[in-house]
């Protein structure tokens, strides 16, 4: 791709404004906050939204059982912060129906979070009763879940000769230690350090084209507004400013993620720092650099979709009735890459890494998460400059004639006959 | 020699033609003007010209050559919807526009401040666009047209929209630029700027070019067989005068239209002998107004 004098000069205002701008500061420090914040609010909510005030009746039938349930509760490290209250109780199955119909008003207004029932049979198939407003409150049961299944556990071996080594054996589940197999011979344990990785990097791609995409789109819609849009065009061709734009904002995007990902290549370049073993990161140079290659075909290929949106449209509240389908392609992607992280070979996000479009946002994902032959790289890089260069030739068809269009918003029938116009 | 030739031009936009086989030619050193009501096809024309549209059939010859992207270096253009990048500075904004015609360096920020002394508005050029009143916007587009020193002008409906002192500056850099040899060629749908700026003409109506040549030349050709009366009285009997073609009142004048050029002296006779009271007569006088009248008809109720 040829840039001609004009295209450079059109280049050279967009990084004027954009690059050199505190907008770009502010944004280059705003999405990493906003992405953090939005990890942490999640954490925030698993964690802290926790049970509180709960007031559980725990019954059983026989006073043994109750008394181990009892013991086990109240040891549980789980339960030490004082926000479930227990009354014990010794019932029958009858009793128990007698009791419940007493505090039923009290069990609906909130005051009783709920009563357990732990029969004779329990000691046997473990089948435990829980009668309560919210029965699936999981937050609350898997506190109690384990005492209970450790009391009944121990009544159930008791006499049977087991030491308590042996009992504990019993008891622990199984830990997975996972080696990633690869083609560098050496085996070696795998942290949870490619799996926050990967989930950084399919965040970081989609709030940034989604940004910068909106920017751009804006920006079309401002000079086509402002009306300077004919005064450029006496100069340059269509073609050569929305190269111009879009190069100019797509340079100011790889820098931005340059920024961003920095820290990266400090880290796995140096031994300034030194991370705890489980968060290791199994990471080259040429991940980074197949990531930021990665973005800047991703960044132009969506600023050219957004800036046909633009085109077509006069004002933004318009032009959000035409960009939800980019923003589809750039959500649905986000998606499975997010989903993939429970399993990276899955079959969809195989397929999605080489469909065009979705493969810009689930390979860097990907290569994060397994070893991915390198011609497959090549392939997907291949398949989207394909994309790329014929998202050029269709989205410039459709801007020169747009951007010159004002007045009532186009219906998407005439937009198609733009394709044919002799602009 | 011509400047710039215009040769079969079409357009269509979904089917309707906004130009239909135009052709004119520009004279070198000349001022034109294409004159038509709105909606007749000038700015398509130009935009044409300026090889922002491509035409369907027909091309535009510069000095023998075929226009392309260069022919855009050469011209300063003056859009009919204004704009400038609002948040950018003005001299910013003066200096990249020079740029994208391929000027840079020292000389051209030199001849930017010039121009920015000259109209009255150099203490704003670290101010942004948006911060400048209207008339001021006017003027910084003005300059941004002209900065780079462009061997052709086009300007389209260059009055519309302008304060008074902006069209008397815009008046001067036109006939300055005349004199410098440049080619301005402009459009407008006001008849007496026309009349009183070009040399030049041409006369674009529905998409049709249905006039074009030296102004002075088709005025003496219409001329010829009009009269432009300015009188006190009854003028109905002319209505029924054999010799008269055509009587159309503009008010304050009557233009008379007789079937043979001698017979204007028939008419001043009938004048007297029916007893009105002749203030003026002109014969070999014709406004362009009345000649586009003539041509285009009377549904003309936008053009002045």
């Amino acid at each position: 791709m040829m840039l001609s004098r004009r295209t450079i000069s059109i280049i050279k205002r967009e990084l004027k404004v954009r690059l050199f701008s505190r907008t770009f500061i502010i944004m280059t420090l705003l999405i990493p906050l906003f992405m953090f914040g939005i990890m942490g609010l999640q954490t925030f909510l698993i964690h802290y939204s926790d049970v509180e005030n709960a007031f559980l009746i725990v019954a059983a039938e026989s006073q043994e059982t109750l008394n181990n349930v009892q013991a086990e509760l109240s040891k549980a490290p789980k339960n030490q912060d004082g926000n479930i209250e227990f009354m014990f109780e010794v019932l029958n199955k009858k009793k128990v129906e007698v009791r419940l119909n007493n505090v039923r008003d009290q069990i609906i207004e909130e005051k009783i979070t709920g009563l357990i029932f732990i029969p004779e049979q329990a000691l046997k198939d473990k089948k435990v009763e829980y009668f309560s407003k919210n029965p699936n409150n999981n937050l609350l049961l898997n506190r109690v879940k384990q005492p209970i299944n450790k009391a009944l556990t121990d009544i159930y071996f008791v006499g049977k000769k087991f030491s308590k080594d042996e009992l504990e054996f019993a008891r622990n589940n199984v830990d997975f230690s996972g080696f990633r197999i690869s083609a560098d011979k050496e085996i070696k344990e795998e942290g949870i350090g490619n799996t926050i990785l990967s989930f950084l990097f399919t965040f970081l791609l989609y709030m940034s084209l989604l940004f910068t995409g909106q920017m751009t789109m804006t920006a079309v819609i401002e000079e086509k507004s402002s009306k300077i849009v004919e005064v450029l065009l006496s100069s340059v061709s269509s073609r050569e400013l929305m190269i111009g734009k879009i190069v100019g904002t797509a340079i100011t995007g790889l820098v931005q993620m340059a920024i961003w990902i920095s820290p990266l290549i400090v880290l796995i370049s140096t031994t300034w720092f030194v991370l705890p073993a489980e968060f290791t990161l199994k990471l080259s140079m040429w991940h980074l650099a197949f990531f930021l290659l990665n973005y800047f075909i991703a960044l132009i290929t969506f600023l050219g979709l957004f800036a046909t949106v633009g085109s077509i449209f006069d004002s933004p509240q318009d032009a959000q009735s035409g960009v939800w389908p980019i923003m589809m392609l750039i959500m649905i992607p986000f998606f499975i890459a997010i989903g993939m992280q429970a399993n990276p070979e899955n079959q969809i996000a195989r397929i999605a890494s080489f469909v065009p479009f979705a493969s810009l946002i689930v390979m860097p994902a990907r290569i994060t998460l397994v070893d991915i032959p390198w011609l497959q790289l090549v392939l997907s890089i291949v398949i989207n400059i394909t994309v790329m260069i014929l998202i050029f030739i269709l989205a410039g068809k459709i801007y020169r004639v747009g951007i010159l269009i004002t007045g009532k918003k186009p219906k998407w029938s005439e937009v198609v006959k733009w394709f044919k116009y002799n602009y | 020699m011509y400047a710039l030739e215009v040769k079969n031009l079409s357009k269509n936009f979904n089917g309707i033609k906004a130009v239909d086989n135009a052709s004119f030619t520009v004279p070198e050193g000349s001022v034109f003007g294409l004159i038509g009501r709105n909606g007749a096809g000038k700015t398509t024309t130009i935009r044409m010209m300026m090889n922002i549209y491509v035409p369907d059939t027909g091309e535009v010859i510069l000095r023998g050559t075929k226009i392309g992207q260069e022919f855009k270096d050469k011209v300063g253009y003056l859009p009919e919807e204004r704009g400038l990048y609002k948040k950018m500075k003005v001299m910013d904004t003066l200096l990249f526009l020079a740029e994208l015609k391929g000027k840079t360096g020292k000389e051209v920020e030199r001849n930017a401040l010039n121009y920015l002394k000259r109209f009255d508005i150099a203490e704003r050029k670290n101010s942004k666009l948006e911060d400048l009143s209207k008339g001021n916007q006017q003027k910084i587009q003005f300059i941004a047209a002209i900065l780079h020193d462009p061997e052709f002008l086009i300007f389209d409906e260059p009055f519309s929209g302008l304060d008074p002192i902006n069209t008397d500056l815009l008046k001067d850099i036109i006939l300055e630029k005349k004199e410098e040899g440049k080619v301005i060629i402009f459009s407008t749908h006001l008849m007496d700027f026309a009349e009183k700026l070009s040399d030049h003409i041409a006369m674009i109506d529905h998409g049709k070019i249905i006039l074009e040549g030296s102004l002075s030349e088709i005025k003496s050709h219409f001329a010829q067989k009009n009269v432009t009366l300015e009188a006190e009285g009854d003028l109905s009997f002319l209505d029924h005068a054999s010799f008269v073609e055509k009587v159309e009142n503009f008010g304050n004048t009557v233009g008379i239209k007789v079937k043979e050029p001698s017979q204007t002296q028939d008419l001043l006779r009938l004048l007297v002998q029916n007893n009105v009271k002749v203030n003026k007569f002109a014969s070999n006088e014709i406004s362009l107004h009345e000649i586009f009248v003539t041509l285009a008809g009377k549904d003309s109720n936008d053009v002045k």
